[in-house]
């Protein structure tokens, strides 16, 4: 044990309590999904999918940054059809956005494609859309256009926006944003999204994130540019 | 939406009961009526020997035994799988690192867990539509019909479906397979016409490669390299382009920068071996090989020379001891099996010669030679008679490694790979053998008997040409060339002057040799499907 790192001990306790999480999650799903269980207060059982899901794309972005730090990431480049990579995203998010009463859509050209690693940027909008659950009023709306030689991941909300300390270009640093600290979005997400973007480059161009408020819908709205 | 998943069959392959239980929750509640469950890669090659997949969800974690990968390896290499099947390979978190750089056997797609219903039923929605009508082409491909494949394919590519850039990427890759090449490089033109896709200019590379387009294809390579230094197929090809313009040293590197990137793969680390044991860096063959035989310990491309590879370069490495052991092992992990017996005996021979243990080392060659003949009868495969041909001058046997090495020519005249070896072989374990010249004056010969019984089928002089082929056929048994030659002749002589039953066995016993010697030979679908065609329609 001498020579294991403390870091190396949480990264795969994170695993343990991560596979605990999953089937968790999955029997969540089942007990929820099957018509003949009754539960009294159905939304208790959303909200507990919501926090474990929540949980789940936390420990992820934990991992991922482990491995970011030890230079074990490898990065897994793909061209991806947006119409179908939004539509998965969607259709992961639906049902507990649908027990929050939430609405979540997506639009996009349907030939639209982009070359990123599709785990990676998963993980982002899960995460990001975890967050603007809490904050939505009714809606949730994803998007994605080409724009300016970027291509624009949207996640929107019809809450109240972003503090205006967050607001545009991101170029994060752990412990920058600190008094800016919002109990609802968490340094962890943007400080992963960051990370995230700035992974996706072409040529000299790299990838962002970018806050701002009023899009399209009425709240925050979050961008992830990539090259 | 239901009846897509309730006529479907579907393959669960997870170590964890309670994972299987919840997938096949989900699965029942999709409405899929038909799931087979394995607990293990060996279950799992079971059960698809005996029954029909659409779908196969199989977890990369398997515990002990074959993982994921190699269970997708094992179902494409012996074809238990076919081109219309499903594959989902279910990853977790900590074995993303592990499935990347698959190349050569790439699952349909990825699944991470935990994962939901509605991503399941989205995810395979939009997999059932892009492998949507396959059936056909997968049943041809079977067959071993490549041009029904491909009319299959065309018919499909003209309606101009949702699944577009799949069904022109397969038809590419058989193409390419069945050295249809101008076809593989117009469909790719196509994709390329619309967006520029790696895996289609890779494609082209292959292509240039094939027609010896050497540094066209170098280029090409290069520059996929350029774009994506992380495009594991790139450097893949680029050491073969490498090899083939014999700039070994630099295919070495290629390979070794290749597999700092993507340590996985079996035949890039076996190749890597290969190519630094004959450039003289034995530390770094080593290194490679034990690599190879670490990843294929439960792999359907395990194989004794790469138990062999590593022998030599620990003895290279003056390590006699550690490897005679690695040739003791080799009949203990192949047992029973003549191929192994042979690469053992002629490893030891090596190793106890640089030991200084004449007697040994003179036994174990007895042996080589002594399964080596019994293991091919009228010819040798070409990997074995240059194994032989390798212990006979490592053993200071020149005259007997020289005729080895000519036998392999006159049987391998127009197989660049091969030739290629042999020169490198020549180069660097100083064997006063002039292989290229000997290459040269084979080819010239062999080139001037083909080309005459062309000249002779042209004029309508079938039997003058099948006399001059079946000759040449006889003296080279080995030469699939000539073999196929031969019986093309044979064939056409009869569709224009009927079927006899001397001429049909003749040109069996010819199409059974070329099949026995490789039986992916590209060269054997046409004519096989000539003869099918000429003794239906008789």
């Amino acid at each position: 044990m001498d020579s294991m790192d403390f870091s190396d001990i949480l990264a795969s306790s994170i695993h343990d309590i991560k596979n605990s999480l999953g089937l968790i999650l999955t029997n969540l799903e089942d007990l929820i999904g099957n018509p003949e269980n009754h539960i009294a207060n159905p939304r208790q059982a959303s909200l507990l999918q919501h926090e474990a899901r929540r949980a789940n794309s936390n420990l992820i972005q934990l991992l991922t940054l482990y491995k970011l730090g030890h230079e074990q990431l490898s990065m897994r480049v793909t061209a991806n059809n947006l119409d179908d990579f939004l539509e998965e995203v969607v259709a992961e998010n639906h049902s507990v956005c649908r027990a929050l009463e939430l609405e979540l859509g997506y639009h996009c050209e349907p030939d639209l494609e982009g070359y990123f690693d599709l785990e990676l940027v998963r993980s982002v909008l899960d995460s990001t859309i975890g967050n603007a659950r809490r904050y939505a009023r009714s809606r949730i709306e994803l998007s994605a256009a080409q724009e300016d030689g970027f291509l624009v991941i949207r996640v929107e909300d019809d809450g109240g926006g972003f503090p205006p300390a967050l607001i545009g270009l991101l170029e994060y640093q752990p412990g920058e944003f600190a008094e800016a600290t919002n109990p609802g979005r968490t340094q962890l997400g943007l400080y992963f999204a960051t990370r995230i973007a700035q992974l996706h480059h072409n040529g000299d161009t790299v990838g962002r994130i970018h806050l701002v408020n009023s899009h399209h819908l009425t709240g925050g709205c979050f961008e992830l540019c990539l090259p | 939406m239901a009846d897509a998943f309730t006529a479907k069959t579907f393959l669960v392959i997870d170590d964890f009961a309670d994972m299987r239980a919840a997938i096949k929750g989900i699965l029942v509640s999709l409405g899929v009526a038909h799931i087979d469950q394995a607990r293990n890669g060996s279950e799992a090659i079971a059960k698809m020997q005996q029954n029909h997949y659409d779908v196969i969800l199989c977890d990369y974690n398997l515990g002990p035994g074959k993982d994921g990968q190699q269970v997708l390896e094992e179902a494409r290499h012996r074809q238990l799988i076919g081109v219309d099947c499903i594959f989902i390979m279910i990853t977790a978190e900590n074995t993303r690192e592990m499935v990347m750089g698959a190349v050569e056997y790439a699952p349909d797609s990825y699944l991470s867990k935990p994962f939901t219903k509605d991503l399941l039923q989205t995810r395979l929605a939009k997999l059932f539509e892009r492998k949507a009508h396959l059936t056909v082409v997968n049943q041809a491909l079977l067959a071993k019909d490549i041009s029904a494949a491909i009319r299959a394919l065309d018919l499909l590519i003209s309606k101009k479906p949702r699944n577009l850039g799949e069904l022109l990427k397969l038809k590419s890759e058989i193409c390419i397979d069945s050295n249809r090449l101008d076809e593989a490089a117009t469909t790719l033109e196509q994709v390329l016409a619309i967006r520029e896709m790696p895996w289609a200019r890779l494609g082209i590379g292959k292509i240039q490669f094939m027609r010896k387009h050497f540094d066209q294809a170098l280029e090409t390579f290069r520059q996929l390299i350029e774009q994506d230094s992380n495009f594991i197929g790139a450097y893949d090809w680029l050491a073969k382009t490498q090899t083939a313009q014999r700039h070994f040293a630099e295919a070495e590197e290629t390979l070794r920068t290749a597999v700092r990137l993507s340590p996985r793969g079996i035949r890039r680390q076996h190749a890597l071996g290969d190519l630094a044991l004959n450039n003289g860096h034995p530390e770094i063959a080593e290194t490679a090989y034990e690599h190879a035989v670490g990843l294929s310990k439960h792999s359907v491309l395990n194989h004794p020379s790469m138990f062999a590879g590593l022998a030599k370069s620990k003895s290279a490495n003056a390590k006699h001891d550690e490897a005679l052991k690695v040739t003791g092992q080799i009949n203990k992990v192949f047992p029973d099996q003549q191929e192994a017996a042979f690469y053992a005996a002629s490893t030891s021979a090596i190793i106890k010669t640089r030991q200084g243990d004449a007697t040994g080392a003179a036994a174990a060659l007895a042996e080589a030679e002594d399964v080596l003949a019994r293991l091919n009868e009228t010819v040798h495969s070409s990997e074995h008679a240059l194994e032989m041909a390798k212990t006979y001058a490592g053993l200071g046997q020149t005259d007997k490694a020289a005729e080895m090495l000519r036998q392999t020519i006159a049987n391998n005249h127009d197989d660049d790979e091969i030739l290629t070896q042999i020169v490198h072989l020549c180069q660097e374990s100083g064997l006063q053998y002039d292989a290229e010249t000997a290459i040269r004056e084979v080819q010239r010969d062999l080139v001037k008997t083909n080309n005459e019984g062309v000249r002779l089928i042209k004029q309508g002089e079938f039997e003058a040409a099948i006399r001059l082929l079946s000759q040449a056929a006889d003296e080279m048994p080995g030469n699939k060339t000539i073999s196929l030659n031969a019986a093309k002749a044979i064939i056409m002589y009869m569709e224009r002057q009927g079927i006899t039953n001397d001429n049909l066995q003749r040109v069996r016993h010819y199409i059974d040799r070329v099949q026995t010697l490789a039986p992916d030979d590209w060269r054997l679908g046409d004519v096989i499907a000539r003869l099918r065609k000429l003794t239906t329609k008789g």
